[in-house]
């Protein structure tokens, strides 16, 4: 964990690659005490996403399952077979939380939709993370973080000042699917702690490409108000208001009010062309961007990242750096939050990982724990709490059971 | 709504364009009772945004509506050391106080963390600044673009081999208020445990970086910056956004197997191309991806993105358009979820909002965005008890404005 706040509680996570893990690995970072099953065979298929270390794809290599499982325990299970089952029902009766991605129509035929599992522990919080939820025409439709993304409008509308003869685009990596389950884990927690004054469960039903529409806020404005549809083709309204490129990098100039650019103008040295009437405001600097632009850049490009975005934000001026992960990494502010973390993993050794964005201020952090490596907690699970000797461990692994 | 998540759980949000409102909405959502404190001496962007419909003068334009629906608004002048004095009374009667204001506002108002301690012990107060409330950067000057571009999301989204560009959307404050709403619920429930509050404090970018760990792993793990891919993935094929019938209609397709390869082929009617050596396994595929997608889109363009999605969806294969906002909303499958509400704003008008991402038993259905200090006699009359004429006289002051 990060912080132990939630002492005592246990979560069951059947999940797979992003959405559901990212949602227990929220609660497992608060203290609780998360379960993750994996099917027996290979794991959870974040285990085969690159990165891998050193570039060896390979069980325990996969940077993004490392991430995600950290704090938790785990467990291999079949729950097709009928000792499977009854061991999963075992599991959903101790536990506080149970969060799941399948398709719904492969948890009906599992019998643990929540019809069932209430029946097993109605005190539970069942959380059901899915890419079109679990309800509408396209509930058992395969969803992906590509075609989510873009079912969700934001490829649509990705970047502006784009070309719509060329296709639109996703995000980077996962984000929208860890978005989906961040957002899992704020309502999970809202249910949990309901359930501490009112005793009862709750069924939450999330969609990844709900989740995704949270971030239509702007196109959701301007179509209801205005009919208008935002496309990336769109020019941006003010100017400046992109990144641009500079001698070592990139920057971000987004000024929203006139003093801003005034001031910019002053860290630029005050060249002559800034006093031309087409750049008098950030609408007419918009309007004639494609004239503007170039002369920006015969600045940028003879200084560093480093020296426009200090020397501007010195000055008040909302300039950012475009980081890479190099530069993340040894950024001095994240350096002074300690938001990188080192965690020892039995076979990836040592390594830096992301930590959480938050802080609490009463609340000491501690060190997280590694992820689990496939079945490492099969015994403290299966013999320590749930009675089985080694031996049944050697056979239930034989029949597949686990 | 008589059950609801957070229901009993007062919050008092000093929050202003996107991260802090949002929160607030999502946390009215479920069922706590979000107080916005407004001024008419700074009035949040939001309500003066450049999309609204009717009166300009009207403040409630078009994003506030949608950002801040379902919460209550008064005005407070904490310029003025009587508003200060006010605020600390509503801290009084509240469990939360949540902010996006720049870390120096607070403290410059006589209200940080300590401050509202003092007035209420174990009070929780949540903050959602751009770099977190400490540090080097703390105070640095920036909007969602600034904060996606410090977290490391641009410069690795574009286009292959294109330049970093931004996000379009701006995820960063969203981001931001579901880490807030996590880290507010965590303090509660510490709160009713131990009896003790604290500052939760979500630094934004930090919040970006969380949510991109494969950009932090490729370099720790083998010393590599990712670079922008556009739709592309790091083994499958095919794996983009492929042109159909109709100007700007794309569907996205991407198959993961061999078995998915298989059925694609077949919807798409075997065509001859489809069994060369090129495309017959992943690796294959994915080293001829380019010249796999333009064959692919010679199919495609023949359909439109619905009928594309509907027949490989059948055989198993993830396929979707890329929609705009406006197929999203008219989409079948969206208006039965009902992810979409259309609210009647008693100023504005007709405003479609989105619900948060969630179904259960218990959301809280709520009203319309509030109009500024709509709620000024709920809060001060009846959660402060103040007389009607000590309003006048803080109305008269401007200490009510």
């Amino acid at each position: 964990m990060f912080y132990k706040i939630l002492k005592g509680i246990k979560v069951l996570e059947f999940g797979n690659l992003v959405s559901a893990p990212f949602c227990s690995k929220i609660l497992a970072d608060l203290g609780a005490e998360v379960i993750k099953i994996e099917k027996p065979c290979c794991g959870d298929d974040a285990r085969r996403q690159a990165p891998f270390l050193e570039d060896v794809p390979s069980t325990e290599h996969s940077g993004l399952f490392l991430y995600l499982n950290m704090n938790k325990l785990g467990i291999t299970l079949n729950p097709e077979t009928t000792t499977g089952k009854k061991i999963f029902r075992n599991l959903l009766n101790e536990a506080d939380i149970f969060v799941e991605n399948n398709f719904p129509k492969r948890m009906k035929q599992l019998e643990f939709t929540y019809k069932y599992i209430r029946q097993i522990n109605p005190r539970i919080i069942m959380t059901s993370i899915t890419p079109f939820g679990q309800t509408g025409p396209y509930k058992n439709y395969k969803g992906c973080e590509l075609v989510n993304t873009h079912m969700g409008g934001v490829g649509y509308i990705s970047t502006r000042d784009g070309d719509a003869s060329i296709e639109p685009i996703k995000y980077p990596a996962h984000i929208l699917s860890f978005q989906a389950g961040l957002s899992a884990a704020a309502v999970t927690l809202g249910a949990f702690y309901h359930r501490k004054l009112s005793g009862s469960g709750a069924n939450l039903d999330l969609s990844e490409q709900e989740s995704i529409i949270q971030n239509l806020n702007s196109a959701t404005a301007i179509w209801s108000y205005v009919n208008q549809i935002v496309s990336r083709e769109d020019v941006m309204e003010l100017a400046p208001a992109h990144i641009l490129p500079c001698k070592d990098g990139y920057i971000c100039l987004t000024f929203r009010e006139e003093h801003q650019w005034q001031r910019f103008i002053e860290v630029m040295g005050h060249p002559d062309w800034t006093d031309n009437e087409l750049f008098k405001d950030m609408w007419t600097r918009a309007q004639y961007w494609d004239a503007l632009k170039p002369l920006i850049l015969q600045w940028t490009m003879e200084h560093t990242v480093e020296e426009i975005y200090r020397s501007s934000q010195e000055r008040g001026i909302p300039v950012g750096a475009v980081r890479n992960a190099e530069q993340v990494l040894n950024d001095k502010q994240l350096e002074s939050k300690e938001f990188f973390i080192e965690i020892e993993h039995q076979v990836a050794g040592k390594l830096q990982y992301p930590g959480v964005p938050y802080t609490f201020s009463e609340i000491q952090r501690v060190n997280p724990l590694p992820a689990p490596l496939l079945g490492q907690h099969n015994e403290e699970i299966y013999c320590k709490r749930m009675g089985y000797t080694k031996r049944d461990l050697t056979k239930l692994k034989e029949a597949g059971v686990i | 709504m008589d059950a609801s998540f957070l229901k009993g759980i007062r919050v008092i949000a000093l929050t202003w364009v996107w991260a802090g409102p949002w929160m607030g909405a999502v946390l009215a959502d479920m069922g706590a009772e979000v107080i916005k404190i407004e001024t008419n001496q700074r009035i949040d962007a939001q309500r003066i945004g450049k999309t609204y419909k009717g009166d300009r003068r009207d403040l409630n334009r078009a994003q506030f509506n949608i950002t801040n629906r379902g919460i209550k608004s008064c005005t407070l002048n904490l310029k003025h050391s009587e508003g200060v004095e006010i605020f600390k009374q509503l801290v009084k009667v509240s469990d939360v106080v949540i902010t996006n204001f720049a870390p120096r506002v607070l403290p410059n108002l006589g209200l940080d963390y300590t401050a509202l301690t003092e007035v209420k012990p174990n009070i929780i107060l949540v903050s959602l600044p751009a770099f977190g409330s400490t540090g080097p950067d703390k105070d640095y000057v920036s909007y969602a673009h600034t904060i996606e571009a410090a977290g490391g999301f641009n410069a690795s989204f574009g286009y292959p081999g294109g330049e970093p560009i931004l996000s379009g959307t701006y995820p960063a404050d969203p981001i931001g208020s579901m880490y807030g709403v996590v880290g507010m619920i965590g303090a509660l429930y510490y709160r009713d445990e131990t009896g003790k509050g604290q500052h939760v404090d979500i630094a934004q970018n930090e919040g970006v970086t969380a949510l991109v760990p494969e950009i932090t792993m490729e370099y720790v793990m083998n010393g590599r910056i990712r670079r922008p891919m556009g739709n592309r993935d790091e083994i499958k094929a095919p794996h983009g956004c492929y042109p159909c019938k109709g100007e700007d209609k794309w569907v996205a397709i991407a198959v993961a197997t061999d078995t998915e390869w298989k059925s694609l082929c077949r919807v798409m009617g075997n065509p001859d191309w489809s069994i060369d050596d090129k495309f017959l396994d992943q690796f294959s595929r994915w080293q001829n991806q380019d010249e796999l997608n333009r064959l692919i889109s010679g199919w495609t363009k023949n359909f439109t993105h619905y009928e594309v999605m509907h027949m490989l969806q059948r055989v198993g294969v993830s396929a979707g358009p890329s929609f705009n906002v406006e197929e999203v909303i008219n989409d079948p499958h969206i208006k039965k979820r009902g992810a979409f509400i259309e609210q009647k704003h008693p100023i504005a008008g007709k405003t479609t909002v989105y619900r948060s991402p969630w179904k259960s038993a218990l959301t809280a259905s709520n009203p319309p965005a509030p109009c500024i200090g709509e709620h000024n006699d709920y809060i001060f009359k009846e959660l402060l008890g103040m007389t009607d004429s000590k309003i006048v006289e803080l109305i008269d002051q401007e200490v009510i404005y």
